[in-house]
């Protein structure tokens, strides 16, 4: 058996990508959010608490939703054999910076814990598990850029020692309505077919390239 | 595969800048935890378990120039060098890597603008490359900022590079500072306890926060160990509640698989563990999905504690210091108090450690939970146990 990509999505300020083809553009320039809204809306997705989220969460969850839509297969593997592992840059910055501005006046101060529970970049890998019931292992790496040999090489590990079968992996970052995610389903496949995408550095440079 | 070597270790936390300092505390059930008035951590009082700024200060000098680092950046230099003094680890070879884990690094730089760093050092990479280059360390280093369970996951990630053989030797260093950040976030989840926390007991009433950091040296160069009988990383993984973002699963089945896959990596079959170091953050959930979680991997009758109460919950510091604990309870052949425990607080009958017991015991399983659902569990044993 061999880790292979079955399907990937990019999306960024300007289009979605998705197994190599533009699915979407973001011809009239909106900005992220009202972008993403209208993302969700042309793929269908249908998550009522995707509309408290912070961007971060949102991007990446936008990304896995179109990577797993009609999917029914996935539901066949037990769920803690379905891994979500996602690096970032930025951490939760735009996250953190509106949480500060509600304690740094202390005649305005109004911490919020709705806020506050998205400064962990994790986070948006619990979303995504919450919403597949993925219970597998989850890992949050932060790297100045996207490290594919690093993170490619920690998922083939984890799915050649048996921990997990299946696993949602790859990049997003958002700050200041600059953002950029990555996001590959990766499976075990039978060795040697003919459109077998390994999940190898060399696989994933290729893609990259597309949303550049 | 290759055996993966606990080599040194240090602990910087209120109870002191060593790991002996820090465990001797705990051994006689001291903490560190005490009430601060200080309004740039909080604006009504709150029990917190903080590092002496005056003795960074003085120890720092001795490494380096203040003004170059941030405060997490100078507990993490004094913390790696004091670990390394104890060893003959290279850091300027590329057998050598660096693995961070924090949940918010540099986060005093966002609320405190008067400090004169750029504005790319709130990134974790960037806290990464400053400790790195103090080094000299050439190898891109592994950051992970996994909540709660972070120093877990940097530990069995570590690991895992070592027995691939990518490097032989991992300087595993987490932490977090206490600024007013974190403190008025939980405060704002009203999950801050009125007093020192307590762990697994019945009036049980939230967590204590605390600051620290702590680093762990694994090694699989078999040359660089001296002990006749060291303490070598087994298993470890991670797993995921998939329930709620901010409250963890009501039946305990992801820190379940964690504890189990942990063991499946281990080889260890039977049941004989001799202690288990929880998570135990004294949260009425948090204390509640564990006690589910040990009792579905069938462990209910095992010694366990939480430590807490000496040091607050240090973030992603915990996980690290918490298993530098547990090997110092292997080597020194002690269990420590679950201190801040009186009244069995859990639905589970659990082994909770009332006090401090001179006992051999030959393993241990730490365990950790965080926001975002995340679960982790980590198995040490002697080399020559089973």
């Amino acid at each position: 058996m061999e880790n292979c990509i079955t399907k990937y999505c990019i999306i960024n300020p300007e289009e979605v990508i998705v197994d190599g083809n533009i699915e979407y553009k973001n011809t009239d320039g909106n900005p992220f959010g009202e972008f993403m809204k209208s993302v969700y809306r042309h793929f269908d997705i249908k998550y009522p608490k995707y509309f408290k989220m912070d961007n971060l969460c949102k991007i990446a969850f936008i990304a896995s939703e179109i990577i797993l839509k009609d999917n029914e297969k996935i539901k066949e593997t037990a769920p803690n054999k379905i891994g979500v592992i996602l690096q970032n840059s930025h951490s939760t910055i735009d996250t953190d910076t509106e949480y500060a501005a509600t304690i740094i006046d202390k005649s305005n101060y109004f911490p919020s814990p709705a806020i506050f529970v998205y400064t962990l970049p994790n986070v948006m890998i619990g979303e995504i598990c919450i919403r597949n019931k993925f219970q597998g292992e989850n890992t949050c790496f932060i790297s100045k850029e996207f490290d594919i040999e690093f993170i490619s090489d920690y998922v083939n590990n984890l799915m050649d020692s048996g921990k997990i079968d299946k696993c949602i992996a790859g990049w997003a970052d958002y700050v200041e309505n600059n953002y950029k995610t990555m996001i590959f389903l990766v499976e075990k496949i039978n060795e040697n077919q003919k459109d077998n995408i390994s999940f190898k550095p060399e696989n994933l440079k290729k893609i990259i390239k597309q949303g550049e | 595969m290759n055996t993966i070597y606990t080599l040194t270790d240090n602990i910087i936390t209120s109870l002191g800048f060593t790991t002996e300092s820090n465990f001797n505390s705990l051994k006689n059930g001291i903490s560190g935890i005490a009430q601060t008035f200080d309004p740039k951590i909080t604006q009504t009082p709150m029990f917190t378990s903080l590092i002496d700024s005056e003795m960074l200060k003085n120890e720092f000098t001795q490494y380096g120039d203040r003004v170059d680092y941030t405060r997490l950046e100078q507990m993490m230099i004094l913390s790696i060098s004091k670990a390394l003094k104890q060893t003959n680890i290279d850091t300027k070879s590329g057998n050598t890597i660096f693995l961070f884990s924090s949940t918010k690094g540099n986060i005093d730089l966002l609320e405190n603008r008067r400090q004169n760093f750029s504005r790319e050092r709130i990134n974790l990479w960037a806290l990464a490359d400053e400790v790195c280059r103090f080094f000299k360390n050439p190898v891109k280093p592994v950051i992970i900022s996994n909540a709660c369970i972070s120093g877990v996951s940097a530990i069995i990630t570590a690991a895992h590079l070592l027995q691939e053989n990518k490097y032989s030797n991992a300087i595993v260093c987490g932490g977090d500072i206490i600024s007013e950040f974190t403190p008025s976030g939980f405060q704002s989840f009203k999950a801050i306890s009125s007093n020192p926390c307590k762990p697994f007991d019945a009036s049980r009433d939230g967590i204590t926060l605390g600051e620290g950091v702590g680093t762990l040296i694994l090694t699989s160069n078999k040359n660089l160990v001296t002990e006749k009988n060291p303490i070598i990383f087994r298993g470890g993984s991670n797993s995921n509640d998939a329930n709620h973002i901010s409250g963890p699963s009501r039946t305990g089945d992801g820190l379940f698989f964690a504890i189990q896959n942990a063991l499946i990596e281990a080889g260890k079959e039977n049941k004989n563990i001799d202690y288990i170091s929880a998570h135990g953050t004294a949260t009425q959930y948090n204390d509640e999905m564990e006690a589910k979680a040990i009792a579905l991997a069938g462990l209910e009758d095992v010694p366990v504690n939480s430590l807490k109460a000496y040091w607050g919950h240090t973030l992603g510091a915990a996980g690290i210091i918490e298993c530098i604990a547990g090997i110092h309870s292997i080597k020194e052949k002690c269990i420590i108090q679950s201190l801040g425990y009186h009244d069995l607080g859990v639905s589970v009958p659990l082994h909770i450690i009332t006090k401090f017991e001179n006992k051999e015991i030959k393993n241990f399983i730490k365990t950790a939970s965080g926001f975002g659902g995340c679960n982790a569990a980590v198995y040490f044993s002697e080399l020559n146990a089973d």
